[in-house]
């Protein structure tokens, strides 16, 4: 009992004072205004956590400090959105990805090619950079003529603004599908295929320690599930266009999930093992790049969205309206599906307020089992502490790497599609956020796995609590002065409480001694 | 006699630091062979350049006859190679068998070895659960090489297993050493020549990054001169 209390000192004087924090905030605010801001901490709490637990995990095993982590997160919204406001443009970009990706699928049998053809030195210099140059081009070439379904942004009318709001009123803009005028079909596929191959060859060749590679049919599964997807999305492209248009909001949410989380994965795949993996040797390179890739995706998202906010439709599993709603109860809920439901007489949004915070636990305890039940996990672990030594048994850790950068993206695009449509899409999204996890982390601690979902639940807590009493005032005790916070003292607040736990605990209040 | 491992004047290089400048080191088929030299001298790195973890830049690393330099060190260590770094490098955030789990490079390896490893280290049996900071740096040690026992290895880096340990334990920890070199090949790292030229049979002396010297250890301690001049102790 005695060591318990000491081992777990911070972790209860943490409780304490939160339980501490809330009894005094509960003091001024009316019972359900408190509930609805402890359920609004809880859901913003939910969507740092997502991104802060990525980026922990990265920093913990891997040493990068991802700073291209926000933009992922806007990057999972924006695709995310795409899905469920313009799934054709979905099923369009479906073949070209396809084909990209399944280049670099082939993976192994890469370093097996390069070890079979001899080259001279000044050759081996040059090959690679060649590859990549001759791949950038064909891209360069084929992907403006690719026919892709698009939305406008210079047009109102077309605009994603205006898609977004037909949209969530139920209706839809008619859309024109695209059609191959500008290439001719076979050689665009082809294009890209080659493109993609000689891309993924020449990357693979910087890195040129010999290794024993075995070839199997588990190297090819990868490049044949790619072909497929491309292939179907190729001759079936109206059809699944129109099957998806005939979903009902819930299954394209669903979907949209799905999709922005994988890309999400796929995405931290492939930017791990070509930008980041040249780069551990030269930490602040790796830092910067990071940085730049932040701006450059911000770009993108800009010339591709444009810069106007948008907010992404509500599934109707929790947008039902009309008589019966609020809902009183959960029986009348779940008959009604309404958006929102009556808790002590306060109305609470169920999307916002309820299922995300639901979804942050369901991850929470997911990564939580596959970080102790799991070999992988293990291995996880292990490497945080020292990457080397797990080497040194003779485990891939690279792969390792490779795979918690893709679960720490995917589980940031994750926390950006979940979020966006209760806050919304806007540019500047990602880099709020970002920020918010980072603090969560540094008061969390910045490794530590329970410390990244305390630190996320803290700053949610705060930042809600503080803007409820902005709106309502703190009546100062035993005068008549009521004090109300104003807006730039929401970020304000948790920096400041960042510097103060900071100050008495180094490491954060669940971080590990160095 | 076979020797399990060649190192061929090998020179490593840590940044722009020049480490090993040329060592080399003979490791006959079950053998122990003990690394000599003082403080900073280049044994560490010498282990590590074997595995890979430091690659050394010129110089051949030759294990079973195949040529490892240049290979990553997992698929070095996959091929049957343990490493027990010093300073009792254990997994903290793991229990005492996931540590050894982790190991594994088939499976259930640890089901196979774990009746070998709990008679040599009885201890780790009834501390099976608990997390591996909560053991004291004797049974740390015990835990850093039951660790490389785990998967089939043939070779075993031992990296001062007696450093900073009470002699009861450093004893205790020798008879274990001499009975896991029955099964497998031992380089060992080892700044007390006491233990070191109980356990070894040969040794090779290292003094600022290069091999100066080796041969038969009951050769070396019989050279009260040499073992003054090279290692600071008699
Ligand atoms: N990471 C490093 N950076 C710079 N110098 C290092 C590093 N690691 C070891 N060295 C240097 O290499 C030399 C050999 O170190 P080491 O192999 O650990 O010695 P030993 O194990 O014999 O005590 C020492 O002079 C040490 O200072
Ligand atoms: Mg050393």
């Amino acid at each position: 009992m005695n060591s318990f209390l000491r081992k777990n000192m911070v972790m209860l004087v943490a409780v304490f004072i939160m339980a501490a924090f809330l009894t005094a905030a509960a003091q001024g605010m009316e019972k359900q205004d408190f509930v609805i801001t402890l359920l609004r901490g809880l859901a913003v709490g939910s969507i740092t956590f997502l991104v802060a637990s990525g980026f922990s995990l990265i920093f913990g095993l891997l040493d990068v400090l991802n700073l291209a982590h926000g933009t992922l997160f806007m990057i999972g919204a924006y695709l995310g959105w795409t899905v469920v406001v313009r799934p054709d443009t979905f099923v369009d970009l479906l073949t070209p990805l396809a084909l990209i990706i399944s280049g670099f699928a082939l993976g192994d049998v890469y370093p097996l090619l390069a070890s079979r053809i001899r080259l001279g030195l000044s050759m081996r210099r040059f090959l690679p950079w060649g590859l990549i140059l001759v791949s950038i081009l064909l891209l360069g070439f084929i992907l403006p003529r690719y026919p892709i379904a698009i939305w406008d942004v210079e047009n109102y009318a077309q605009s994603p603004v205006t898609f977004a709001f037909m949209a969530d009123s139920g209706a839809r803009l008619p859309v024109q599908p695209a059609a191959f005028t500008e290439i001719s079909m076979p050689l665009a596929v082809i294009g890209l295929l080659l493109a993609s191959i000689l891309g993924a060859f020449g990357i693979s060749l910087f890195d040129n320690t010999p290794r024993t590679v075995r070839l199997s049919w588990k190297n090819f599964v990868s490049i044949a599930v790619a072909l497929v997807v491309a292939l179907v999305g190729l001759i079936f492209n109206d059809q699944l266009s129109a099957y998806l248009y005939s979903l009902n909001s819930n299954w394209l949410f669903f979907i949209a999930v799905l999709v922005a989380t994988l890309s999400g994965v796929a995405l931290g795949g492939l930017m791990e093992a070509t930008l980041i993996r040249p780069l551990y040797s030269r930490p602040i390179y790796q830092l910067m790049l990071t940085l730049g890739m932040s701006a450059i995706g911000i770009e993108m998202v800009r010339a591709i969205w444009g810069r106007p906010e948008f907010v992404m439709p509500k599934p109707a599993f929790f947008n039902g309206s009309g008589e019966a709603c609020p809902a009183t109860n959960f029986a009348d809920w779940w008959a009604n599906h309404c958006s929102t439901i009556l808790i002590f007489d306060g109305r609470v949004r169920v999307y916002n307020e309820i299922f995300i915070p639901l979804v942050g636990l369901v991850v929470l305890i997911s990564i939580w089992i596959l970080l102790q039940r799991t070999r992988l996990g293990m291995i996880i672990r292990a490497g945080v502490q020292d990457s080397q030594m797990v080497e040194a048994l003779g485990i891939n850790v690279r792969r390792v790497f490779t795979m918690v950068f893709a679960l720490g993206v995917g589980l940031a695009a994750l926390g950006g599609v979940l979020g966006a449509p209760s806050t919304g899409l806007s540019n500047v999204m990602g880099e709020s956020l970002l920020l918010n996890a980072l603090i969560a982390l540094a008061i969390g601690g910045l490794t530590s796995y329970p410390g990244a979902a305390l630190g996320s639940v803290i700053v949610g807590m705060i930042q809600q609590f503080i803007i409820k009493y902005g709106q309502i005032g703190i009546a100062i005790p035993f005068t008549d002065i009521i004090f109300k916070p104003t807006p730039p003292l929401v970020p304000a607040s948790t920096v400041m409480l960042m510097v103060i736990v900071l100050l008495i605990l180094p490491n954060g209040l669940l971080g590990k001694k160095e | 006699m076979e020797n399990i491992l060649e190192v061929q004047n090998i020179h490593t290089f840590i940044g722009q630091y020049h480490i090993l400048q040329g060592v080399n080191v003979r490791v006959p088929k079950g053998s122990i062979v003990a690394l000599l030299g003082r403080n900073g001298a280049g044994k560490t790195t010498t282990l590590k350049s074997i595995l890979g973890l430091t690659p050394p830049r010129e110089g051949k690393v030759i294990f079973n006859g195949q040529e490892v330099n240049g290979l990553r060190s997992f698929d070095i260590a996959s091929m049957g190679i343990g490493f027990v770094p010093e300073h009792r490098a254990i997994f903290r955030d793991l229990s005492v068998e996931e540590n050894l789990k982790i190991a594994e490079r088939k499976k259930g390896d640890y089901l196979r070895k774990k009746d070998f490893i709990f008679t040599l280290f009885p201890d780790l049996q009834r501390l099976i659960a608990l997390p591996g900071t909560s053991l004291s740096g004797g049974q740390q040690q015990m835990l850093a090489i039951a660790r490389a026992l785990v998967p089939d290895n043939q070779l075993l880096l031992i990296d001062e297993p007696s450093e900073g340990l009470a002699p009861v334990i450093i004893e205790s920890m020798m008879t274990a050493i001499r009975e896991l070199a029955k099964e497998s090949t031992v380089i060992l790292v080892e700044q007390n020549f006491l233990v070191a030229s109980q356990l070894a049979e040969y040794y090779v002396i290292i003094e600022e990054g290069r091999s100066v010297q080796d041969g038969k250890m009951k050769d070396l301690a019989a050279d009260k001169a040499a073992i003054h001049r090279f290692l600071g102790a008699a």
